[in-house]
């Protein structure tokens, strides 16, 4: 082997390393040392540490509060929110988002499909949501969210297939998912509208629709993720229907500027390891 | 070569495939090997060993048209339990890098109704320095900072406030300002796009302020730095285009967060 090759071959080894702490700090869900860093990575701890300095120094990690551990630094964050940035979507639909979360109280987001997952593109927070559970940048897969289960109702009986076949090989739903999710297609297919049961209220429920292309293929889904209609409904309020509506125009009339940047990759190639959920406890 | 120092070596060309990837942090949505070369300053040898490893690692793709973008797997790269950035999160590191490259002090404001409200300070150990009271409220005629939050506001708004405050009093013991001056002011920020303000005699002080805008055309606040005029020159040629980059880099992170609500 040449030594420019060698050479290469060797930053490529370090490159790893480096991505792999990246990686594990991103994976810890808290903040974790650089000692159990090393024990997962089972490297010497000075290739360690020049690791973390690496990703300390070009802010892909940081300090948690000044302390001996890490967590993602604001670069993650950032390239996220540029690929965010990305579908269209998010710019079009973040002031209806803000009207009917400022008329509700009630947390609103617009989430899109990626492959088999959904991705939460746009939240406005409402008033009444402390939590502030339905994150921005959140992933989940098509069984596994309301937003994802609105998705996964609007898709085509041959996609649906395709996806359990996915869903089986990478997540292993449970039972009760599934009855979950198929309880949410029959919903969808007969209202087209996902009224759902959630845990703080036992009189209302959540309320998501599907945002369609022109040809009827679904995009995304609008929720609102609080107590916002009575349960047993079968048609959205008339503020989300009209948001509907409204989007829908916009798409119609420019859908490849709406298409999402990865509409031409096969579903079954997007493989995307879902970060930690956020502690309850 | 000794193995620590191959290692070190490593460890800079890893920075540098952290460079590019951080590189996409901005409007553009992709880049070919020439312009990622062009603006890195890296040889095309290196940025494309870069796209490479980035490619490999699953956080860039090659598209059709053989440029690189964003791939879905940065999503990896999130902790949803962590607080998103605020305002003062987001320029805390050029704050630091301004007051290295002027060596005086750096202060971030916001608007709070008629007043501007300084959040941050990095203040020099120098003598004859701008003093930053955190907290402290200065109705926006009166420092830099303010004429540029003003200066993003509709002109109806900008006669609503001089309606409101006249006499605009400034903070020296008679000075009050003149619609006509503070309008002078607005227009040239306009202009400019920032506001060069001197002001005092012995020394002459001068401040730079810079808005920084977020991701719905509004403002999150204002950058600023300023000192004695014999010291700092915002507009001298060595000083002004690497100010200007940083705050211009400074702006490519805020445009991707929308600015909280006053």
């Amino acid at each position: 082997m040449s030594a420019d090759k060698e050479a290469a071959r060797a930053v490529n080894t370090s490159a790893s390393h480096v991505f792999e702490a990246l990686r594990i700090v991103a994976n810890a869900g808290e903040p974790i040392g650089a000692s159990e860093i090393g024990r997962h990575l089972d490297l010497p701890a000075s290739t360690v540490y020049r690791a973390l300095i690496t990703l300390e120094e070009s802010e892909y990690i940081d300090r948690f509060q000044s302390s001996a551990r890490y967590e993602l630094g604001a670069m993650p964050h950032l390239l996220n929110r540029a690929l965010l940035r990305r579908f269209a979507l998010q710019k079009e639909s973040i002031s209806l988002l803000r009207a009917l979360a400022q008329e509700s109280g009630e947390t609103t987001s617009v989430s899109v499909r990626l492959g088999w997952y959904s991705l939460r593109l746009a939240v406005a927070y409402g008033s009444h949501d402390f939590y502030h559970r339905d994150r921005l940048g959140e992933v989940s897969p098509l069984h596994a969210s309301l937003p994802s289960r609105v998705i996964l109702g609007a898709l085509s009986d041959v996609e649906r297939k395709r996806y359990w076949a996915f869903a089986e090989a990478n997540f292993q739903p449970t039972a009760a998912e599934r009855t979950l999710a198929q309880n949410a297609i029959t919903a969808m297919r007969r209202d087209n509208v996902l009224i759902e049961a959630i845990a703080t209220s036992t009189e209302k429920a959540a309320v998501g629709a599907p945002l369609r292309e022109p040809d009827g293929d679904v995009i995304g889904a609008l929720v609102l993720h609080g107590p916002i209609v009575k349960s047993g409904a079968t048609t959205p309020p008339a503020s989300v229907a009209a948001a509907i509506k409204s989007l829908e125009a916009a798409i119609a009339a420019a859908p490849a500027k709406f298409a999402s940047p990865f509409a031409d990759m096969d579903p079954d190639d997007i493989r995307i390891t879902l970060p930690p959920k956020p502690r309850r406890d | 070569m000794s193995g620590e120092t191959t290692d070190r070596e490593h460890n800079k060309a890893t920075a540098r495939i952290l460079r590019v990837l951080s590189t996409y942090v901005s409007e553009a949505a992709d880049f070919g090997v020439s312009e990622l070369n062009q603006r890195l300053g890296m040889t095309k040898n290196m940025v494309h060993r870069a796209l490479t490893t980035l490619v490999e690692q699953g956080y860039l793709i090659r598209n059709k048209a053989g440029r690189y973008e964003l791939s879905y797997r940065i999503l990896e790269l999130q902790n949803l339990a962590q607080a998103e950035p605020d305002f003062r999160t987001l320029a805390a590191p050029f704050m630091r890098q301004l007051y290295e490259l002027t060596g005086e002090s750096v202060s971030l404001a916001v608007r709070a109704d008629d007043y501007t409200v300084f959040i941050g300070a990095v203040e020099t150990r120098k003598l004859g320095a701008w003093r930053t009271q955190i907290g402290a409220l200065r109705p926006l005629h009166a420092s830099a900072s303010g004429r540029v939050i003003l200066s993003s506001f509709r002109d109806a708004d900008v006669d609503a406030y001089i309606e409101r405050r006249t006499p605009m009093r400034l903070n020296r013991p008679t000075g009050v300002m003149k619609p006509t001056d503070l309008w002078r002011a607005v227009q040239s920020i306009r202009q400019r796009g920032y506001e060069i303000a001197r002001r005092g005699a012995n020394p002459v002080m001068v401040a730079a302020a810079f808005p920084v805008e977020d991701s719905e055309g509004g403002l999150h606040g204002v950058i600023a730095v300023g000192g004695p005029e014999e010291r700092f020159d915002p507009e001298a040629p060595d000083m002004s285009q690497p100010l200007h980059n940083l705050v211009n880099e400074l702006r490519a992170r805020t445009r991707l967060y929308a600015a909280e609500a006053p």
